[in-house]
């Protein structure tokens, strides 16, 4: 493969039981000169076991990630998604984007559209890039939470285990879990709605590199009503 | 001779941001010539690879930064 071309590795989360969709390039044109040249899709079960490793054709737009990964997830419970995708930087001369569609089957509850988190590349030399990324944080809104939030946070390297720390702020309360990741392993560190009569206000997700990561908001019954990635730290 | 790390990977990406292949790093760290020219910002960008990056360091008888 040319060594010219530009490298990212983007990863998002399946369950069973939702209509998941994901666009592999957002931004397709009319001659259709936007597209990947090549993409690779490996699932891993919470423990890091491979589930599946599939190449996809790069000039497919929409990719139905519940028809390809139902069935591993009814086994093995919810998957850890890698696109491993390779691009031509003339053509995307910043990154290509995979965007998603979640939905609960036979919910009520609306859609959620999403930005698949950009993990590792994508972020070459040239754009002269200078802020750390691996500190992330999530601010949530002004209003009574219903159900419960969680970080889900995977570890993509092929080597290295990861001790990441979720740090949940409630007004001048401050809680810290540090939950310690092999590699491909994830998982969903569950963050109170209150503690000592305050509301959650804000987490952070602190790691020596960068993590594949969501915070996930969930209704009583499980219904997703958020899955949104955090933000970096530093601007 | 570097040893300790399969060369059954080095076709494969570790750097995603500045696309340095683990064949490379080998190749690099035989040589005694780590970092190679453009690769220099290799784990310090999205810091993804990072954990990796250090692991194969050490796997190949470099010592990373501290």
């Amino acid at each position: 493969m040319s060594s010219d071309l530009g490298a990212l590795m983007s990863a998002t989360f399946h369950e069973a039981g939702h209509a998941h969709l994901v666009e592999l390039v957002h931004q397709k044109d009319r001659a259709a000169r936007r597209q990947l040249a090549s993409v690779r899709l490996f699932a891993y079960d919470q423990d890091g076991c491979p589930r599946l490793d599939q190449t996809l054709d790069p000039g497919q737009e929409i990719l139905d990630v519940a028809a390809l990964l139902d069935e591993p997830a009814r086994r093995h419970g919810r998957l850890l998604v890698v696109f491993d995708a390779r691009y031509d930087p003339r053509i995307f001369p910043y990154r290509p984007h995979h965007y998603g569609y979640l939905h609960r089957q036979d919910s009520a509850v609306p859609p959620l559209y999403y930005a698949v988190n950009a993990t590792l590349g994508g972020v070459p030399d040239r754009i002269g890039a200078v802020a750390l990324n691996n500190f992330e944080t999530y601010l949530f809104l002004d209003r009574p939470m219903t159900g419960h939030h969680a970080v889900a946070v995977g570890n993509l390297s092929r080597f290295a285990p990861a001790d990441a720390e979720v740090v949940s702020y409630y007004e001048g309360v401050r809680h810290v879990e540090t939950v310690r990741l092999a590699p491909k392993a994830h998982t969903e560190v569950k963050l109170e709605p209150e503690r000592d009569g305050h509301r959650l206000r804000r987490v952070e997700l602190k790691a020596l590199f960068r993590m594949a990561s969501y915070v996930v908001g969930r209704r009583a019954g499980g219904e997703l009503v958020l899955f949104d990635h955090l933000f970096t730290y530093f601007k | 001779m570097t040893t300790g790390l399969d060369p059954a990977l080095d076709a494969e990406m570790l750097c995603y941001c500045t696309t340095l292949t683990f064949g490379e790093l080998r190749a690099a760290c035989a040589a005694g010539a780590w970092p190679p020219a453009n690769k220099e910002r290799t784990g310090k960008l999205c810091t993804g690879c990072q954990g990796d990056l250090q692991y194969c360091l050490r796997a190949l008888g470099v010592r990373g930064p501290a």
